[in-house]
């Protein structure tokens, strides 16, 4: 059975005819803000992905993301106009001028130590790939050499923790290469063939909306194929699916990589929009926010989480700019998380699901002398 | 002549200098049920560890048919033919019970294998006829965690005899249970005789007669004796170190 119930398909279809109709009553200024909503509403599903599903509760997410950023943001920012006119025969970033020592050739291989690294990334098509590609290699590096280990639970939030910290440090540290904790500014578009993106345009947020609808419509296939299921089995009890003959971390691996790939799709589509790349994508702060949307959202709901991370997003940007709660929109936001914490363990999804059941029941049990209440059956001793 | 399902040669292993099991050799034939007797911290546990893999060995073999499968790891050895059901009973707690038949009924453990929707009708009907079996037919989509601890255990028992393991091993599969589950467990270990080889460790000795054909008695991680219930009664040895002057009870 692919579905639970027959409301789960029809929240998919709507909420997709919702995001794709939005453009209708959205004026310039708040299309670009709701794609960076949209971004975010796909790094909430693949939380719930890797948290809900798989049992793993990545404090490091932003790790994915912010790889996958940084990798786009290269190339438009070698596609820049400030890049193309520094008077070499190769772009160069302005901010390796500044770094570069006196004297030093003005040219990309070797303006600053390690420029040379830069040279691929004069393709486009060269940073889209490796911004799927380094977070595809970093989590199934990770994730074999954890998984493989038996690390679990906490562990792995601590280690996560750790590697996204640690990365975040590096890129502020190699200023001359990165641009330190200034980040990648500046940035040229993302085109394809002779079309360019405009952040604040339309194709730019179909174009998010549409690879959204894509990732909520095949994560959701991926977790009712078998290997979902199995993947749901490990994570309830990994020694009875160990001693059932699966390859473990085999599992958590494959779907551990197939979170941190949406991360990194998600990363390139916020630099598509935002128009920079900064360290602050590895903040800890940001990779939290990730797991409070999902939490929110309900991280056993692919699409649940998705709407808590827009939800949230879209509360925050409200209240944060009504000037009587300036001073304590955050505590706001606050109160939310804790208050769903408490009274709703499963998020707006698990709510959504609960209610939607009721009203299933009512009409089956309107329509056979026996509803299907009793779910919880007795020994039959 | 029969075919020897378990073939278990001079195996051991040490825990900080205890010789926890300590040459312990036991061949089991295709189709049999071989019950595992002995008192606390003889070793019971211990050699199922040692079967499944949990616990690495130090010394001799552990033969599967005419595989040799000493000291692989845990899911390989599953996937040779061992099915094991712990002494706690261990089921997919938040997937309904149709779904823990569905995950223990995948033939392929590969990821890639699985990546596919729905199960095949003879799957399906694999299912139900397993929960005609195991007795939660009316259970079916009920969600794992709240089943009785007796269903829980059948439930576990299910998921071995669906993967179609060759041989099974059951720790304690009565513990904890009222009397009229006891029967059924019996009956259902009944059932499972035939097509499955098993190796029980118990100590509900009601229960052991109900079953047993033949018994083998650990003492201090090693064999005791071997034989029928009625050999092992009169065994003097046997007597002495574990059940005591007034024979089983």
């Amino acid at each position: 059975m692919l579905f639970k119930n027959h409301y789960e398909p029809l929240a998919y279809a709507i909420f997709i005819a919702a995001i794709l109709a939005a453009p209708l009553v959205l004026d310039e200024f708040w299309l670009n803000r709701f794609s960076k909503y949209l971004v975010f509403g796909m790094l909430g599903s693949a939380v719930a992905l890797s948290w809900g599903y798989a049992g793993i509760l990545n404090l490091g997410q932003g790790l994915f993301f912010g790889a996958g950023a940084y990798m786009l943001a290269m190339s438009l920012k070698l596609a820049s106009p400030t890049s193309l006119q520094q008077g070499s025969s190769t772009p160069v970033p302005d901010f390796m001028l500044w770094n570069a020592e006196p004297g030093a050739p003005t040219q990309l291989c070797c303006i600053v130590k390690g420029s040379a690294l830069w040279l691929p990334f004069q393709s486009q098509w060269f940073g889209v790939a490796m911004g799927l590609a380094v977070p595809v290699v970093l989590a199934t590096v990770l994730g074999s050499v954890v998984f493989a280990k038996r690390i679990s639970g906490t562990f792995v939030s601590i280690i996560t923790l750790a590697l996204v910290l640690l990365v975040r440090l590096l890129i502020i540290d190699a200023q001359p290469l990165t641009n330190g904790f200034n980040g990648l500014t500046d940035l040229g578009s993302f085109h394809i063939g002779d079309f360019t993106f405009d952040p604040y345009g339309l194709e730019s947020y179909y174009l998010i909306a549409g690879l959204l609808s894509l990732v909520l419509v095949g994560t959701r296939l991926l977790i009712s194929t078998r290997a979902g299921l199995i993947l749901q089995a490990t994570r309830d009890d990994e020694v009875r699916a160990r001693y059932l003959g699966f390859n473990v971390p085999h599992y958590k691996t494959f779907f551990f990589v197939i979170s941190a790939a949406i991360c990194g799709v998600a990363g390139m589509l916020y630099v598509l929009v935002s128009e920079f790349a900064s360290p602050t994508f590895m903040d800890l702060s940001f990779s939290i926010t990730m797991v409070v949307w999902a939490a929110v959202g309900g991280r056993a709901s692919i699409l649940g989480a998705c709407i808590g991370a827009i939800l949230i997003n879209m509360i925050e940007a409200k209240i944060s700019e009504t000037k009587a709660l300036v001073e304590v929109w955050k505590a706001i936001i606050g109160l939310i998380f804790v208050l769903v914490v408490l009274f709703l363990p499963r998020g707006l999804g698990g709510l959504a699901h609960d209610l939607c059941r009721g009203l299933w029941r009512r009409r089956v049990s309107g329509t056979s002398p026996v509803g299907k209440t009793g779910t919880i059956s007795h020994p039959a001793a | 002549m029969a075919v020897t399902a378990l073939l278990i040669d001079g195996i051991g292993v040490d825990f900080a200098g205890l010789k926890a099991v300590d040459n312990v050799s036991i061949a089991i034939n295709e189709g049999e049920l071989r019950v595992l007797l002995g008192a606390n911290g003889a070793g019971k546990t211990t050699l199922m560890d040692l079967i499944s893999g949990k616990t690495r060995s130090m010394r001799g073999r552990v033969f599967l048919y005419d595989t040799e499968i000493t000291n692989w790891p845990e899911h390989a050895i599953a996937r040779a033919g061992i099915g094991r059901k712990f002494q706690i009973p261990s089921v997919f707690r938040d997937l309904t019970v149709r779904r823990n038949l569905q995950v223990a009924s995948c033939r392929n453990p590969s990821v890639f294998a699985n990546l596919r929707l729905g199960f095949s009708a003879e799957a399906r009907q694999r299912i139900d006829q397993m929960l005609a079996v195991i007795g939660l037919e009316d259970a079916a989509e009920t969600t794992a965690a709240y089943l009785s601890h007796g269903q829980t255990q059948w439930l576990e028992m299910g998921l071995l005899m669906i993967q179609n393991a060759k041989l099974i091993l059951l720790d304690e599969p009565t513990a904890g249970m009222t009397v009229a589950e006891t029967r059924k467990t019996a009956e259902l270990i009944r059932k499972m005789r035939g097509q499955h080889t098993i190796l029980v460790v118990e100590h509900d000795m009601a229960f052991v007669r109900e079953i047993a054909e033949k018994i083998t008695v650990m003492h201090l991680g090693q064999v005791l004796a071997e034989g029928s219930i009625a050999a092992i009664e009169a065994n003097p040895k046997v007597r002495a170190a574990y059940l005591g002057s007034k024979g089983i009870a």
